[in-house]
């Protein structure tokens, strides 16, 4: 049985809008037509997913090439950009037990502050590709409203990014 | 295979956070557990929405992932104020406030 | 044909709103965020009366708008923002009491005559103990986020009160707690314990709610919806477990019982409440139940009614459990804030009585309680934070003795509140209990009823120590000094304590306001 894949988008409260067929029709093979009455979108992918073999996997191929090609990138681009600086501690020896320098003092701690500044920012932005992705696939659907809705939604984010910018969260130092 | 096997893992995974809350002495590891916790609701949540055959559930688990990540933030920043002050993560020390 | 590209065109319909009836709540929302704008924007001396005009502004807005809605407004409420929110008449009754008592708990806030700069911290990010700490201790700075972190926090009380559906409730419930969570952590002195009492709610807070979210996937799966009503419907007839209907209830009856502070989860109520600054110790106090008990009102009235023989004998337990912690620890404390602090647990109790009540008068009932324990207890810690020596507020008990030979009046008027904490004839304490007992009487809880008032007395017994205390015995030589509030304390304390007279004396109108209709079934 396949799973019942379902694309379009409701908020909890349209649920009765959303609910997905109990008898969901099987994609058996060579069933290219979609019957007119079966208006959701999962059973059409489906359907072609079926007709299309192992074409339909090239997507699949392109993101793994891209996800690694990205991570590839990410990690050579710090040595071949940045500047490389040495010093005494970075060439010794990591040897365990000893005790790390510089010692944790008041104020700043193992690891500078700036970096929690920069998860929680990175967690705003986190939460707001959550509901946009979602927002995308259905934009269509949801026409005009949506769309008011969801600018309403990246305004009100913006209004934590300014006050972020004022206030120097975005300053590394 | 069928979908009570991903309640059993949730329950399962919803009480190994609640009793790290319990037992855990570091407030970032029994803040980790809540995290755990929420996350555990979320397979539950994905769970019913496909025995129910309801896209609700699904959009409640985004939901939750917001929350959780809000509570992140917040979370953080008190842990980190008392972390400063103390130098010190474990709840035991905090302990000024008792009867 | 790309089958990525195989969208479905079927358009959505966008949900109704009711703008006129989520008004109240748009403006305080809309403040909240024009506040963070504020801080963000405007140069650092005027930030305070900005803050303070915008956010008693919007109160007063909010109010207006929810006046002009009330005198129109349909009979048996309103299903809105598609069948998130249902705006009917409890749900009017605790916005409008959610309003008022913000209005009292946010002038305690900004008030800077007391303590030079208000009671919260110059720049949160100050270690305490530190040479810059003592330096911000003198400062008339003050951390001006609390004012929009108050009106988030107030916008998700009403929105809780409100909720028609779990996952709403819960995201209410979430964005009524972070803010208090980030306030509770902002005294401007005693920093450590405030910083404590930040971290113990945080994490305890946090906590409940991952049961109370445990709870609604639970009842998801059981009635394959999150909206109350739904709920009800599932339970009259469906072929699920009703393993999944009972833990979720109690999971998520947890996570709300929590923060009304009732009965065995109550942990953390002392601590925050002596650990946070005072004005948001009375905030919370105050607006907090308020949305608590409006939660749980609407949970087991909506949808839990025709169960409630199954969970009655644990809620029957959970609120002895309550009166009985907060009566008899309460005698032991030594700590003013901590006392009131067990004394709300104790309020929890009788409150609870009244919720499970389920008929129309344990719910005009239980809204009235509300309305009259908010203010009093926000006038108590308003007095409280008057009662200052050389370190801040004086909370210890023996700083109290003999308070009435330093300043009569104040020492009037704290008694004058505890004997309506207490439920003394002529104050809204006694109106409360009444109605909530009777109305517990009339079906059919005689036994609790009882139990009830045997608290009652014991809890009596300690807050009559205090008015003892202040007026049987000789004040110390270096006994705190009574601080002469400015207006704007004077004038949250004399609403609480006006409120608190006129509900003793007339309760009548408010009863009427109270019992003008039931929750909204529909959605």
């Amino acid at each position: 049985m396949v799973p019942a894949v379902n694309v379009t988008f409701a908020p909890a409260g349209f649920a009765s809008a959303s609910r997905a067929p109990a008898e969901h029709a099987p994609a058996g093979p060579g069933l290219t037509e979609t019957p007119a009455d079966q208006v959701l979108a999962g059973g059409q992918v489906l359907a072609q997913e079926a007709a299309a073999g192992i074409g339909i996997y090239l997507p699949l191929v392109l993101l793994i090439v891209l996800a690694a090609g990205f991570g590839v990138f990410s990690v050579l681009l710090g040595p071949l950009v940045g500047p490389s600086r040495y010093n005494k501690a970075k060439t010794a020896a990591y040897e365990c037990g000893i005790e790390p320098s510089p010692q944790p003092v008041a104020g700043a701690g193992r690891m500078p502050v700036a970096y929690y500044v920069t998860a929680m920012l990175f967690i705003l932005f986190d939460i707001e590709m959550v509901f946009l992705f979602p927002y995308a696939i259905a934009a269509d659907a949801l026409g005009l409203w949506g769309l008011g809705a969801v600018a309403l939604f990246i305004a009100t984010f913006f209004i934590a990014d300014f006050y972020v910018w004022r206030r120097g969260g975005l300053d590394w130092n | 295979m069928t979908p009570t096997y991903y309640l059993l893992l949730s329950a399962l995974l919803f009480s190994i956070g609640a009793v790290g809350v319990l037992v855990r002495r570091n407030a970032i590891v029994v803040f980790m557990c809540i995290e755990l916790m929420l996350n555990a609701v979320n397979l539950s949540l994905v769970t019913f929405a496909r025995i129910n055959a309801d896209l609700g559930g699904q959009v409640m688990a985004f939901f939750v992932m917001v929350v959780a990540a809000a509570e992140v933030v917040v979370g953080l920043a008190i842990i980190m104020a008392i972390f400063r002050t103390r130098r010190s993560a474990s709840i035991d020390d905090t302990n000024l406030l008792k009867y | 044909m790309n089958p990525f590209l195989a969208q479905q065109m079927q358009t959505v319909e966008a949900p109704g709103i009711d703008w006129g009836a989520i008004l109240p709540m748009v403006i305080v929302f809309g403040a909240a965020c024009v506040g963070v704008l504020i801080e963000a924007f405007v140069p650092k001396h005027q930030r305070w009366s900005g803050q303070v005009v915008l956010t008693l502004g919007s109160i007063a807005a909010a109010g207006i708008a929810l006046g002009a809605y009330v005198s129109g407004r349909p009979e048996h409420g309103v299903v809105t923002m598609g069948t998130t929110l249902s705006i009917d008449t409890p749900a009017l009754f605790l916005w409008g009491t959610l309003l008022a008592l913000s209005v009292a708990a946010v002038l305690m806030i900004a008030d800077r005559s007391v303590e030079p700069g208000g009671s919260f911290v110059a720049q949160a990010g100050i270690a305490p103990g530190t040479v810059q700490d003592r330096a911000q201790v003198q400062s008339t700075g003050m951390q001006t986020e609390v004012f929009p972190l108050a009106l988030f926090a107030l916008g998700g009380m009403m929105a809780f009160t409100a909720a028609n559906d779990l996952l709403t409730m819960f995201i209410a419930l979430e964005v009524l707690s972070l803010p208090l969570y980030l306030m509770c952590g902002l005294a401007r002195r005693r920093r450590l314990l405030s910083q404590e009492a930040a971290v113990k709610y945080f994490l305890l807070g946090a906590f409940a709610s991952a049961f109370f979210l445990y709870g609604l996937a639970l009842l998801y799966g059981y009635a394959g919806s999150v909206k109350l009503a739904d709920i009800a419907t599932a339970a009259a007839g469906t072929d699920r477990s009703d393993t999944l209907l009972f833990a979720g209830l109690g999971l998520l009856m947890v996570g709300l019982l929590f923060k009304g502070s009732v009965g065995p989860f109550h942990t953390w109520t002392p601590d925050v409440y002596q650990g946070a600054p005072t004005p948001v110790t009375a905030f919370m106090a105050a607006c907090t139940k308020v949305a608590a008990f409006g939660g749980i009102l609407r949970v087991l009235t909506v949808a839990f009614e025709a169960t409630s023989w199954e969970w009655r004998g644990v809620m029957w337990a959970v609120a002895i459990i309550s009166m009985a912690i907060g009566a008899v620890l309460g005698l032991t404390q030594t700590d003013l804030k901590r006392m009131i602090a067990y004394s709300s647990i104790a309020h929890a109790g009788f409150l609870l009585i009244g919720t499970m009540a389920l008929t129309d008068e344990g719910l005009s009932g239980t809204l009235f309680y509300l309305l009259a324990y908010g203010f009093t207890t926000l006038a108590a810690f308003g007095v409280i934070s008057l009662v200052r020596d050389s370190t801040g507020e004086a909370t210890h008990l023996s700083a109290w003795a003999g308070l009435a030979k330093r300043s009569p009046l104040l020492a009037g008027v704290f008694t004058f509140l505890l004997l309506a904490l207490a439920g003394i004839p002529l104050t809204s304490g006694f109106v409360g209990k009444f109605v909530v007992f009777s109305a517990a009487l009339s079906d059919g809880m005689a036994p609790l009823v009882v139990i009830a008032l045997v608290f009652s007395a014991v809890a009596a017994f300690f807050y009559l120590r205090v008015v003892v205390l202040m007026y049987f015995s000789e004040p110390a030589s270096d006994g705190p000094t009574v601080s002469v509030p400015g207006a704007f304390t004077t004038a949250s304390i004399a609403l609480g304590v006006i409120v608190t007279l006129l509900l003793g004396l007339l309760p009548t109108f408010a009863l009427d306001w109270a019992g003008a209709g039931g929750f909204a079934l529909g959605g």
